[in-house]
């Protein structure tokens, strides 16, 4: 906190200058951005006082409980890449268990259902978030739909047609009256918004966008993708059923009919209208949403239709034009146009280099199989710490399926691989990366919008505790995983050469140097093993140059290198040893002078002569 | 036996509809990698129109429709729902997938479901309306029913029987045996190679997309006499459509037909269990066909597989 900063720096006897400087600092750690926001804050906080008298406080109140279940339903749709359509349920959840404990005190009755709320998110989480986004939406809608029904059969349990009558609540002594919820609401949403944005900044943040972005990159790197999405379904569940429970009080009656797949939109509507990308996206779209239904009547009145249907459709009309902009949304458009995009100042590097030492990685006799055809028939490969081994061969040999093997994206039929006295066999990937062998894929992973820190530090974040509650509250200890994951990912670009590129955005990057950025997201998971998959595909000569620069500092430092690569200049340049594979089978192996003057290697890259120095073969 | 035989019918009826709608689901996914969240509201629009143009907004009874108009209307009402299914893709769905954002069709789909749904609400304010019937089965029988093994059974419900899994069969048909059958799945295994063999994929996949509403459509304007029809009833036959596509994993054209056609069987069968006086499925029977759909999505195994970037 800034304030903390002034006065510690302030003791007795200091100068007026220096308690000037203090306040300065303040200032400046104190952001623009966080002066707008205690402003908008202060604003909202104090509008009922301003509030002309045809505008009823109850349906401001109830809007800002909407804004905060759509903030929350933002963190799974921007940072997490998951187009949810049962938030709703999550509200509706809350609404109903907070109204059906009418008797018990209000408090319990919400931690109640916002308990029941995050089991329900977690449960949804844990059945269908490790499925791809066309699959999760259509889970998430039958969910929706579900719940409506469910509702619907249960008049029991919600009161039938009419729904359950609630008294208003009293909290401490205090009446919630309308104004009172206002201010709750407000207050709910603040919450919201600065809680979900420290879960974006943390740890769990990194792993929901990387897996979000580039689901193939991010589970190379061993980010637990199912965890850290159920998790942040759990979280986002108990806002909206907190939110959900209050608004109910608000409602003073509990309606099925307002929580059906309608609600699900329209949340959904809010975050990308307001643009889910920044925490307070969805609640300017809400607000949005909110001035709909207003501008729908008005619609209804010109035209004199039966029923004022059109705030849904305006809704949906703006929803279609913000979307075929392509902008992301309003909140993000206004960021970029502005320039106001943080560029976060970057984190100090540690100070000493804390690179694992490599350990040896064997394998023997691997045998893979696909239906007929071999396309592995019994590789041995013993890599060693310090040394980088060569994996060539025409296409088609099975470099790529040695590669699988090795790193767990595919099980051997045949064949044993050890890392130092561990049996690695059939364990699966994320296991292996814990252990300490990575890989990077051929097409380094675009993780579009994320910066090159951030990208890099998806890797060093995927092996961190990564709890939801505390990201959300803030807790030393997460904050402080955020900021180690993202000072391990700048010691990692330090590594490939990539430092001053920590803060642009990996889609301005080219193609080598994504490569890289690849390459240090691997290493920042601190692996022991490294293995490489044609890093050098598409790059130029001093690309190329520099690629060998970074490996033979990676060997120097220890590490365990496989390189498969077709660039065979990066190859002579770079390797110890080099094998060459053809059909599935060993070639040759070797240095590289004795690989490239054996003729059977001659022979099997097209029967012609290699010259070693060629760019690409 | 005799009720067996009412659950067969009422689950075959509405089982048929289920399973063209589930057919439609499937090839639009096949085709885009897409799901059309508004199919149950362009049926919706298609029975509303076809209503609109036969008797109006106003009440009607059920025999108050002269051939010729009806056909006029059911025509209107299919051509209505091709321009939409064609405008949509054309809207809401080809500039995402062009874009590569997921979010951007699903949003827009939905957007483009809620927008019918407020056109239909405000055109036909009324809670329920009554479809007019051409052809007049309540001369038949007694009343409309035909009394079968001790069971009451509307002769109707035949008619709509033959006609949905007349049509499901005529779109397996059209899939496996046609020209324009075989330029679909050619697209749904390989786009771009259906492209280099001069399938013309941009004008095709549109037009599957209108088509497949059509086709639905006229099952649900067949169906619609039986009973008051609502603006709420054809989004739900649509959720439940995409559900027995789910179940079918999305396979044309047998699986999804089988799948609407069985799980409107065990909607009718659960709703039609006696527990002494009380028929405590009958609310949630409804809720069968979804938590089918959600039990097969979670028992999928995780996307790895595609997302390896090999």
């Amino acid at each position: 906190m800034p304030g903390t900063t002034a006065s510690e720096s302030v003791t007795p006897g200091r100068t007026f200058s220096e308690l000037r400087r203090a306040l300065v600092e303040a200032r400046r750690a104190w952001s623009s951005r966080a002066w707008l926001g205690t402003a908008v804050f202060t604003a909202a906080l104090l509008l009922p006082l301003v509030l002309p008298r045809d505008v009823a406080v109850d349906r401001l109140a109830h809007y800002a409980y909407l804004a905060a279940a759509a903030v929350a339903l933002g963190l799974l749709v921007g940072p997490g890449g998951m187009p949810s359509l049962c938030q709703g349920v999550f509200v509706g959840l809350g609404a109903v268990i907070s109204a059906r404990l009418g008797s018990v005190p209000l408090l319990v009755a919400l931690a109640c259902a916002t308990a029941v709320a995050a089991l329900a998110g977690a449960a949804v989480g844990a059945g269908f978030a490790r499925l791809r986004a066309v699959y999760l939406a259509v889970a998430t809608w039958l969910i929706a739909w579900g719940f409506a029904l469910a509702l619907l059969a249960s008049p029991r349990i919600v009161g039938g047609a009419e729904g359950v009558v609630v008294g208003p609540g009293r909290v401490a002594g205090v009446d919630l009256t309308p104004t009172v919820h206002y201010e709750l609401g407000v207050v709910l949403v603040l919450v919201a918004v600065l809680g979900t944005a420290s879960v974006r900044r943390s740890a769990l943040g990194l792993q929901l966008e990387g897996v979000g972005v580039t689901p193939a990159g991010a589970l190379a790197l061993g980010v637990p993708r199912g965890a850290a999405r159920t998790r942040a379904f759990a979280l986002s569940a108990a806002l909206a059923g907190l939110a959900g429970a209050l608004a109910v009080h608000l409602a003073l009656v509990a309606d099925p009919a307002a929580y059906g797949p309608l609600l699900s939109f329209q949340l959904l509507v809010a975050c990308l209208v307001g643009g889910a990308a920044s925490p307070v996206g969805p609640v300017v779209g809400i607000a949005l949403v909110a001035l709909m239904g207003p501008a729908g009547e008005a619609v209804g009145r010109l035209t004199g239709a039966e029923t004022a249907r059109f705030g849904a459709m305006l809704s949906a009309l703006l929803l279609v034009a913000v979307l075929a902009s392509g902008t992301g949304g309003i909140v993000p458009a206004i960021e970029t146009r502005l320039r106001a995009r943080s560029r976060r100042a970057a984190p100090e590097a540690p100070a000493e280099r804390q690179a694992r030492a490599g350990e040896p990685l064997a394998a023997q006799g691997l045998v893979k199989r696909f239906g007929e055809h071999v396309a592995l028939a019994g590789l041995d490969l013993d890599l060693e710490p310090g040394r980088i081994t060569a994996l060539v061969g025409p296409n088609g040999s099975g470099k790529s399926t040695a590669l699988r093997l090795l790193s767990g994206g595919l099980v051997a039929d045949e064949g044993r691989v050890r890392l130092a006295e561990h049996v690695l066999d059939a364990l699966p990937a994320r296991e292996r990366v814990r252990l300490g062998i990575v890989r990077t894929l051929q097409r380094p992973p675009a993780f579009t919008g994320m910066t090159a820190l951030d990208a890099v530090a998806v890797g060093a974040a995927a092996d961190r505790p990564a709890r939801a509650g505390r990201a959300f509250f803030a807790t030393p200890a997460a904050r402080a995983g955020g900021r180690r994951a993202r000072a391990d990912a700048l010691f990692a670009l330090d590594a490939v050469g990539l430092r001053e590129a920590a803060g642009r955005r990996c889609d301005e990057l080219t193609g080598a140097e994504r490569q890289l950025v690849a390459i240090a997201a691997a290493l920042a998971t601190k692996p022991v093993v490294l293995l490489l998959d044609e890093p050098a595909a598409g790059a130029g000569a001093q690309e190329v140059a520099h690629l060998g620069d970074v490996l033979r500092s990676l060997r120097g430092d220890g590490l365990t290198v496989l390189v498969v690569e077709h660039n065979l200049r990066l190859v002579h340049d770079v390797a110890d040893t080099v094998v060459v594979l053809d059909r599935g089978a060993i070639l040759a192996r070797g240095s590289p002078t004795d690989v490239a003057d054996d003729p059977r290697v001659r022979a099997a890259y097209l029967g012609r002569a290699v010259p070693v120095a060629d760019d690409d073969i | 036996m005799s009720v067996a035989l009412q659950v067969a019918i009422t689950g075959l009826a509405a089982g048929g509809v289920y399973g063209l709608v589930a057919v439609g689901y499937s090839l639009v996914f096949r085709l885009t990698g897409t799901i059309a969240f508004a199919f149950g509201d362009l049926i919706g629009l298609g029975v509303f129109a076809t209503l609109l143009v036969a008797v109006g907004t106003g009440p009607v009874s059920q025999t108050s429709v002269g051939g010729a108009r009806y056909a006029l209307a059911v025509l209107c009402g299919l051509l209505i729902c091709v321009a939409v299914g064609v405008a949509g893709y054309l809207l809401v769905v080809e500039p995402f997938l062009l874009r590569g954002s997921t979010v951007g069709w699903i949003a827009g789909t939905l957007a483009l479901a809620f927008a019918l749904r407020a056109v239909l609400q405000s055109v036909f304010p009324r809670e329920a309306y009554v479809f007019p019937d051409p052809i007049p089965f309540e001369r038949l029988g007694t009343d409309g029913f035909v009394e079968i093994g001790g069971a009451s059974i509307q002769i109707r419900a035949f008619y709509v029987i033959a006609v949905a899994i007349g049509l499901a069969l005529g779109a397996v048909w059209l899939l496996e045996r046609t020209r324009i059958g075989r330029g679909l799945r050619a697209i749904a295994e390989d786009a771009d190679g259906a492209r280099l063999v001069g399938v013309p994929v941009d004008l095709f996949v549109p037009i599957a997309f209108g088509l497949v509403g059509a086709i639905a459509a006229l099952a649900a304007i067949v169906a619609s006499p039986s009973a008051p029809v609502t603006v709420e009833t054809w989004p739900l036959v649509g959720v439940k459509g995409l559900a027995a596509a789910a179940v079918a994993r999305f396979v044309l054209p047998w699986p999804a037909l089988v799948a609407g056609l069985g799980l409107g069987v065990a909607e009718a069968a659960v709703a039609e269990v006696h527990v002494g006086s009380l028929q405590p499925g009958a609310g949630w029977s409804a809720l069968l066909p979804l938590g089918l759909a959600l039990a097969v999505l979670a028992a999928r195994p995780p996307d790895d597989a595609r997302d390896d970037g090999e």
